[in-house]
């Protein structure tokens, strides 16, 4: 149960790191970039999305500052600072890594013999 | 890695400190997102309810996430920890009776503690202020008893047959500098006791302290005003007429006077110029708490100690000098010391002539940092601090102890309590830390009390360790390391007394926490921890009552012991007379001119003067050739064998009411033109005159020999008298009149009179002033303060642990109180049963009673036997009685058996009483 949560908060992060990369977004915007560029595949829990900003805001990834937004109501905007594009990096690369492996393992169809061994 | 640990703190510290702010922000940004996404579902087609029903349900559990938040803050800790702390003073509120005992019993251990820790922390160990103290060594000579060094004037103290002098002869002390080359500068110097100062017209003793011209200059000191000492100021003997004066000095003779500097102040009868003033911090080389009042050029010395009839700067035959250096860090300590000796013996073998089995010393260097006065310190105040910080540790343990079992049975109370809070997913931990706060709030009120009462008990420490009438006061200084202290004492304590009950909070199953109720006819767990620590506070108890009983008993003998002389009505000061005005013999006539004088003040009876005084700890001897005997010789296994003297007047027997049992005391006959008589007491006579009759019989003492009248001959015997002290038994001591004495300076009167000693005071200041204005009275006190002085260290180890004893026995009595109310609330159940099954109710009540003592009875005995194994510790502080005095600790048992006894009474009764009926239904 809990392994699961922290898998999916590692992913949100990442993900709520790439969506202000590409400018200064508002919680609710980052939100909507999300959908938008995931073509609305994910479905993430909304309140959910402000723990991870202020962890963020707290690691000093990220800045905030009060700002009207489009339609001119105060909003809290998320801008990314150079700590959080490094490890927008790193996280970006590990992520890269990973998906290489699982997919590497999950594209095998037969056992490999040194695991077919120790699974006797 | 560093600036998001930055990052995370600025955030966290910020977000505590605009807590109301963070809080409406957080606020703001969720309503933003909530309206925001009605605004998006409304134009996407639904009706404003359920556009807004909608984004509140996939927004999730608001608070939930605002918790999210606010750990990601860093903030929610800080909740924890002020929602712990709420709760934890509720509980203390709810139960002020539980409150008040462990708070004021942690206050008073804490207090103790602190005020003694400051005590021991000042006298043992402060440093003086000077840059790098550290470097500052003391030298000693050191040499197997007997040395070839016989006169001294000086502080010594024998250690394993060898002794160790802090002080070497002038000559010796010009060698050092001169011939060792061992590269280090050695400065001199000398406490001067008794000096008097005429400054701004009032006539006041003075402490000074007598200085080489390099003494400012090693020691790296410089006067806050004026100039300091100088080489050229001791150049020359009885020419450096200047004085630099201490700032407490400055402040109370002059009114802290801007122009003092240049004037003249009449010390002991010289006059002297004050070229400078210390800086405040400044003590001087001899002691790091208090200061001098005078620096005078060491080469006055003739003038301001002239109490020997050698010359203090020529003879090699009187080790009076002490000496200091500065070794550098990294320098070889036993290479200065070999090229020291090397230079000291070698002087010491062409100036003085060694006898058969005398040593010639060694010089050896002694850390210095802490002034040449804290050795000795040490030595008489080291152990006595220590055991007094010991004893009130265990007190402190105690309180902890009592606390913690009174913890233990609320927690058993708060059982159910617990199991819920676990139950309801409270982390271990998190119950873990509610427990530690509340034991933490306990020990931080007992703290801060704590460093109250110690605040106000560290300067009554020394006041009751010192004599009022002294003249001077130690202030102990309340500084960071006495807060820390206290600090450190109080986190520890609360952790100490917390850690128990907090372990067994978290134990416990919560299933089997819920289910079980008092219902349970049986015990099923047997409180071992609580009993456990019941008997470990009947053990400590023990253990201060019986270091109580030891120390009540020393001093009940010590004030039984008879002192030979009728110490009610006898008023003593004391009076010198300087040198300067008084040269010669001319002293002598000075105070035979005073006894008349106060002789004949109404209401006195009689008047004589003394020296040394009775049981002010000093001791004077010389040698004693009696007539026709061979000399007495040293003897290796007896070097204490030569007899005490004392100088006195014509009318010491009568004033001091010492009884002369066989031929005469002094009387006018006796004068400084007639032959020099002596009277002895009876351990003389024994002593030195076992086969033959002393009276008739003459002695003299080496000392003498230049001295026309060097012979005295023995007129009389009187019975015993103590003499340095009240725990020295009598000791043989030859009375000699001081008009006999070729050098006589100071004195103790002795004035009888049934005057209140106040107004006599008046009276004799009128008196003297009449005969010198320059000469103060000093040290007014009457002979009972003087015998009670004496016993001021055993005093203040009577009250200070009988305290300590009444509390432990206090403390002790709730502990059992509340170990057998507490069981026997449990066993209702089972009492109940027993009582309906046909048990009497004395049985039952035994039943109880019999379960404290077994409690009691195993603490006592796990005492007495630490006391008895520890008790070699303060052997040599008790008088009159065995270490492992029985009357002492079958007392302590006896004492401890019948508080277990009454505080388990009520409890017992309570069981007895109980109603098998209700006790059946009760839960």
């Amino acid at each position: 149960m809990s392994r699961q949560v922290d898998l999916l908060q590692g992913t949100l992060e990442l993900l709520i790191l790439k969506s202000v990369s590409l400018g200064p977004l508002h919680g609710y915007g980052v939100l909507l970039r999300i959908i938008q560029i995931s073509g609305e595949q994910l479905v993430i829990q909304q309140g959910s999305l402000y723990p991870a900003l202020y962890r963020l805001e707290a690691s000093g990834a990220l800045a905030t500052q009060w700002a009207p937004s489009e339609n001119n109501r105060r909003a809290k905007f998320y801008t990314l600072t150079a700590i959080g594009q490094k490890q927008l990096d790193q996280e970006t690369e590990r992520w890269r890594q990973m998906s290489r492996i699982m997919g590497a393992i999950l594209k095998l169809t037969t056992a490999p013999d040194a695991l077919a061994e120790e699974a006797q | 890695m560093m600036a998001r640990l930055k990052s995370r703190l600025m955030l966290a510290l910020r977000s505590l400190l605009h807590r109301r702010q963070v809080e409406s922000e957080m606020e703001d940004e969720i309503r933003f997102h909530l309206e925001a996404r009605t605004a998006d579902l409304i134009a996407a087609g639904k009706s404003p309810r359920e556009a807004a029903r909608r984004a509140r349900v996939e927004f999730g559990a608001t608070e939930s996430h605002k918790d999210g938040m606010r750990a990601a803050l860093g903030v929610r800790w800080a909740d924890n920890v002020l929602a712990d702390l709420r709760y934890a003073a509720r509980l203390l509120r709810k139960s002020p009776g539980f409150t008040a005992i462990a708070v004021s019993s942690l206050a008073l251990a804490i207090g103790a503690n602190t005020a003694i820790f400051s005590v021991a922390n000042e006298m043992l160990y402060a440093r003086l202020a000077i840059p790098r103290a550290r470097e500052l060594h003391m030298l000693y000579s050191v040499g197997k008893r007997p040395t070839v060094i016989h006169g001294s004037w000086g502080s010594n103290f024998n250690e394993d047959g060898f002794q160790y002098l802090d002080a070497v002869a002038y000559p010796f002390y010009r060698q050092l500098v001169e011939n060792s080359h061992s590269g280090l500068e050695i400065f001199a110097f000398k406490p001067l006791d008794r000096l008097n100062v005429t400054a701004n017209g009032q006539a006041q003793a003075a402490q000074g302290q007598l200085v080489s011209g390099n003494y400012y200059s090693v020691l790296e000191i410089k006067p806050t005003l004026g100039r300091p000492i100088l080489p050229s100021d001791d150049a020359v003997p009885e020419r450096g007429t200047v004085a630099v004066i201490s700032y407490g000095f400055w402040q109370h003779a002059f009114g802290g006077a801007a122009d003092v500097i240049g004037r003249s102040i009449n010390v002991s009868g010289r006059l002297l110029t004050i070229i400078g003033v210390n800086a405040p911090e400044f003590t001087g080389a001899e002691s790091a708490q208090r200061s001098p009042d005078l620096f005078i050029p060491i080469t006055m010395v003739r003038e301001f100690a002239p109490e020997f009839d050698k010359d203090l700067l020529t003879s090699t035959r009187l080790a009076w000098v002490n000496l200091g250096v500065r070794l550098p860090v990294g320098a070889s300590k036993s290479i200065a010391e070999a090229a020291l000796t090397n230079t000291f013996q070698a002087s010491v073998r062409s100036g003085l002539k060694q006898k058969d089995g005398e040593s010639i010393p060694t010089i050896v260097l002694e850390d210095g940092s802490r002034g040449l006065a804290n050795l000795r310190t040490n030595r008489e105040l080291g152990k006595p601090l220590h055991t007094l910080l010991g004893l009130s540790g265990l007190v402190l343990l105690l309180a902890c102890a009592n606390i913690a079992n009174l913890m233990l049975a609320r927690a058993s109370g708060r059982q159910r309590e617990m199991a819920v809070r676990l139950a309801l997913g409270a982390s271990r931990q998190r119950v873990l830390r509610q427990v530690l706060t509340e034991s933490l709030l306990l020990s931080s009120l007992g703290g801060v009390i704590g460093l109250f009462v110690g605040y106000l008990g560290r300067n009554a420490l020394p006041r009751l360790m010192e004599s009022s009438f002294d003249g001077y006061s130690t202030n102990i200084p309340f500084n960071w390391e006495i807060f820390g202290f206290a600090a450190g004492v109080t986190l520890f304590t609360g952790i100490l007394f917390g850690v128990l009950p907090a372990w067994r909070a978290t134990r416990e199953d919560p299933n089997r926490g819920l289910k079980e109720t008092a219902q349970s006819a049986t015990r099923r767990r047997s409180a071992w921890s609580s009993k456990l620590t019941v008997s470990l506070q009947i053990a400590l108890s023990t253990l201060l009552v019986a270091s109580s009983a030891l120390f009540l008993r020393t001093l009940i003998n010590l004030n039984r012991v008879q002192t030979g002389i009728q110490a009610d009505n006898l008023l003593l000061f004391d009076i010198s007379a300087p040198p300067a005005r008084y040269p010669g013999v001319s002293a002598q006539a000075l105070f035979e001119q005073m006894e008349q004088r106060i002789a004949a003040a109404p209401g006195v009876t009689s008047v004589t003067l003394q020296t040394p005084s009775f049981v002010s700890n000093s001791h004077w001897s010389g040698d004693f050739d009696v007539e026709g005997v061979a000399p007495v010789t040293v003897d290796k296994n007896d070097p204490d064998r030569y007899p005490a003297m004392m100088m006195v007047g014509r009318h010491f027997f009568n004033t001091a009411g010492i009884r002369i049992i066989r031929g005469r005391g002094f009387g006018p006959q006796d004068t400084a033109t007639s032959a020099s008589v002596a009277v002895i007491n009876e351990s003389l006579a024994h002593k030195f005159f076992a086969n033959s009759d002393p009276i008739g019989r003459r002695f003299k003492d080496k000392e003498d020999e230049k001295h026309l009248k060097h012979f005295r001959t023995i007129v009389g015997i009187c019975a015993d008298t103590l003499y340095g002290s009240v725990r020295e038994p009598a000791e043989p001591i030859h009375f000699d009149l001081y008009v006999d004495v070729k050098e006589f300076r100071g004195a103790t009167f002795m004035v009888r009179s049934t005057r209140p000693p106040d107004a006599l005071t008046e009276d004799l200041r009128k008196i003297v002033r009449t005969i010198d204005v320059d000469i103060p009275l000093t040290a007014i006190r009457t002979q009972r303060q003087q015998i009670d002085a004496n016993l001021q260290q055993e005093r203040l180890f009577a009250t200070l642990t009988s305290g300590f004893g009444l509390l432990a026995l206090l403390l002790a009595m709730v502990g059992i109180y509340g170990i057998m109310a507490y069981m026997v609330t449990q066993r209702t159940n089972e009492i109940g049963i027993r009582l309906a099954l046909g048990a009497q109710r004395n049985t039952v009540r035994s039943m109880v009673l019999r379960e404290a003592m077994l409690l009691c009875v195993l603490g006592v005995v796990v005492g007495l036997g630490t006391v008895l194994a520890a008790v070699k510790v303060v052997k040599s502080m008790l008088y009159g009685l065995e270490a492992r005095d029985p009357a002492s600790l079958i007392a302590t048992a006896v004492i401890l058996l019948t508080v277990a006894l009454v505080a388990a009474w009520i409890p017992a009764t309570r069981a007895s009483r109980v109603e098998p009926m209700v006790a059946l239904r009760h839960e």
